[in-house]
């Protein structure tokens, strides 16, 4: 995961269940710039295929998707 | 609003149009029996909720560009052009409906509002007014689906997990999650989450089933968004997955709207017959009970109620199932007044719980709930729909109802003798 | 006086009728060829036979039970008014053909007297519910989803009922009389006997038939193809 991303919003997305964390994420978007970049740490598995597809649907990226230890890790930068 | 555009709206009207449809239009007296029945309108006594009003927009564009009389006397039915005013209002009223057809329930003509705002959706989304983030999250399951390679290994991986946890849970290094097993007897559709997988494989586990986990999530968002062409897309990929392994039934997770969609909606939709049947997990699961597979305690000592999903009851017509299950786990169960056929609505239904503009006004609808929950004085309230546990979660808060809110399969679980869950508890 | 018994008693009703049947057969036409929904829209629970499908459409059409548990005071009236609307409608056979059995055994006098106490009544309740229907609908809470339409067919309805009544209570004309006029209509040789146009209420027939041709021609164009759409969409909830 690399440091010099500089994220604009953090979500703590833990203990919600799919598809909440996507649906975080899609309501959150718009609270970032374009360009801008959210944090969010989700616990269900399922946001591993959910965000990205989320993303990829509505032309936003995902700059990296990880596991932490029991937690996921998305940075997703709004592009439109 | 120009022609042209109303000529589209129109159009979607005249496309939707069928039998039932032009009946409910033709015959509502206005006599607001239905008030009573909505959540909505109870807690809010705001009229645009009212079931009635909700339906008399779509009645106000067809009086005027599909009867006669509307045509020469609008003003006496106060028929009017889809323009932006009737949209913004229809906006609100369709997409906050849950569909619990509670007002069918009591219509004394049984019109279905439900039915005929899911004709509104499509006009909204004629309109470019559908809910943005339901269609976000239906494009998003299609995504998915039409893209399925770029996903397979890490959904692969996510039931992997949840593997390790249910080898651990079982006591058993050979239990297993699997996917894509040619010839078992059960599709189960689960949803995206953990949650609706670990207690199903565990039970499929302990009664010796022969199943294979779908690829996909049962949850359907175009079914809330109202475009019936990305709702059934959305369906078949797990009905699909169904005839490709041939199994001989598809059992849907703990979901109201996906089991009305898989068992009622899908077959119309796509003009196909299932060869397998489709059944709600509830429905499995007390059959394993009843059958001695699945040993079950009855572990539970607090007072336990239940919720009936309005898909998966009124809707669905599972009502005994899931009430047999608790009475089989707990020593006090209290159902809910009304209950069954005639249970109130949560408020969670319908993809509102998606809709975060809608958040304030859906915990605020859900005040019948709350009266109903606190009158059984039950410290668990358990429900098999997503959408429901979201309701009450957040009705539990912010009412500080201080009771838990439970799915049947967790409570299931809780009651089995599973050498691991100590442990797993433990680490959680 | 003459010209306007001429309008209402005679021109009108056939126009009324024709309008009406031609109407009603259109709205059928309409339901019979639009294509039924492919989903099944059906609630649970329901009956598993075809039989008890009918009967609970039967049930749930002629009774409502399920309205009458969630807002009784309004079940009342609307029992009231189709019951005793129901009851008129029998009443009124009696222009086409005196009833068979009841006036042998009651007598002319006694039948008449009969007449006016069943059709007195009916009148009555029919009465009370409309203005039941007209309060509820102008000071309910809902009251904005009123549209004209419906003021329009209570007023039609209020107008019916009150001549009828006024014809039932002030009047001295009988069934035979009132016969004799539709017998007349029904046979295209349309007279209007003395007995009523000389009596104090021909003027009070003219009215009742003036609402009652109004309501007959709008009836199609109306909320109250529920008389009949009623049974066919209680029955797909059964579906």
């Amino acid at each position: 995961m690399s440091d010099d991303i500089k994220v604009d919003l953090e979500l703590d997305l833990k203990g919600l269940l799919c598809p909440l964390p996507m649906v975080r994420v899609s309501q959150n978007i718009t609270n970032v710039p374009v360009g801008g970049v959210i944090r969010a740490v989700a616990t269900d598995p399922g946001a591993m295929a959910d965000i990205p597809a989320w993303a990829q649907s509505t032309g936003n990226e995902v700059l990296s998707a990880g596991k932490e230890g029991s937690e996921f890790v998305f940075l997703v930068k709004r592009i439109k | 609003m120009d022609s042209q555009q109303i000529t589209t709206l129109t159009g979607v009207l005249d496309k939707k149009m069928n039998r039932q449809l032009k009946q409910y239009l033709d015959i509502c007296a206005r006599c607001a029996i239905c008030k009573d029945a909505c959540h909505q309108y109870v807690a809010t006594g705001d009229f645009t909720y009212l079931p009635a009003r909700r339906a008399e927009l779509i009645r106000q564009i067809y009086k005027k560009y599909f009867t006669k009389a509307g045509e020469f006397v609008p003003a006496l039915y106060e028929a009017r052009d889809p323009d932006e005013n009737l949209l913004d209002e229809l906006y609100e009223s369709t997409y906050a409906c849950t569909g619990c057809r509670r007002c069918m329930y009591y219509c004394p003509f049984s019109i279905d509002t439900a039915w005929i705002l899911s004709v509104a959706k499509a006009i909204l989304i004629a309109a470019g007014r559908g809910n943005e983030m339901l269609g976000q999250l239906a494009d998003a399951s299609l995504f998915k689906s039409d893209n399925f390679e770029m996903f397979r290994d890490v959904i692969v991986s996510g039931f992997k997990d949840i593997e390790a946890e249910l080898k651990e849970l079982t006591g058993d290094p050979s239990a297993e999650i699997p996917v894509d097993k040619q010839g078992a007897d059960i599709l189960y559709v689960a949803l995206a989450g953990a949650h609706s997988i670990l207690p199903a494989a565990a039970i499929f586990h302990e009664a010796g089933a022969s199943w294979t986990l779908s690829m996909f999530e049962s949850a359907n968002y175009g079914f809330f968004l109202g475009d019936v062409e990305k709702a059934r897309k959305i369906a078949d990929r797990f009905m699909d997955e169904a005839v490709r392994l041939g199994v001989k039934e598809v059992v849907i997770t703990e979901c109201g709207h996906a089991y009305r969609v898989a068992n009622i909606f899908h077959e119309a939709w796509s003009g196909t017959k299932h060869p397998f049947k489709v059944r709600h997990i509830l429905e499995v699961i007390d059959e394993y009970i009843k059958d001695g597979r699945l040993k079950v305690s009855r572990c539970i000592d607090v007072p336990v109620s239940y919720h009936d999903p309005c898909q998966v009851g009124r809707n669905g017509g599972i009502f005994e199932q899931p009430r047999d299950i608790v009475r089989a786990l707990a020593t006090d169960f209290r159902d809910m007044t009304p209950n069954r056929e005639q249970q109130w609505c949560c408020g969670g239904g319908g993809g509102i719980v998606a809709i975060s503009e809608m958040d304030a006004f859906r915990l605020k609808s859900g005040k019948k709930k709350v009266e109903q929950i606190k009158a059984t004085g039950a410290k668990i309230v358990a429900s098999p729909c997503e959408n429901c546990r979201l309701q009450m979660e957040g009705l539990n808060e912010t009412e500080d109802l201080g009771v838990r809110i439970a799915a049947i399969m967790d409570l299931v679980m809780e009651c089995m003798d599973l050498p691991g869950r100590k442990q797993a508890a433990e680490g959680a | 006086m003459d010209t306007y018994l001429q309008i209402t008693t005679v021109v009108g009703v056939y126009v009324a009728g024709v309008v009406f049947v031609a109407g009603m057969g259109w709205r059928i036409y309409q339901w019979a060829t639009t294509p039924k929904s492919p989903v099944r829209l059906g609630m649970f629970p329901k009956p598993k036979t075809r039989g008890g499908r009918i009967m609970k459409m039967l049930k749930d059409t002629l009774i409502a039970p399920h309205s009458a548990r969630i807002e009784p005071r309004m079940w009342l009236f609307a029992m009231m008014f189709h019951v005793a609307a129901l009851a008129a409608f029998v009443g009124h056979l009696r222009l086409i053909q005196e009833y068979p059995v009841l006036p042998s055994l009651l007598g002319a006098e006694g039948m008449n007297a009969f007449a006016g106490w069943a059709g007195g009544i009916a009148g009555t309740l029919m009465m009370v519910a409309v203005l039941y229907w007209i309060a509820r609908r102008t000071f309910g809470p809902f009251k904005q989803l009123s549209v004209p339409e419906d003021y329009l067919l209570l007023v039609l309805l209020l107008g019916v009922i009150i001549m009828g009544n006024h014809m039932r209570f002030i009047g001295h004309v009988h069934a035979t009389d009132y016969r004799e006029w539709f017998q007349s209509l029904l046979a295209f040789k349309p007279v209007i006997p003395d007995s009523i146009r000389f009596s104090n209420v021909g003027w009070s027939l003219g009215t009742h038939m003036l609402f009652v041709n109004a309501l007959l021609i709008y009836f199609p164009f109306s909320k109250l193809v529920h008389t009949i759409g009623s049974f066919s969409a209680n029955l797909v909830r059964s579906e």
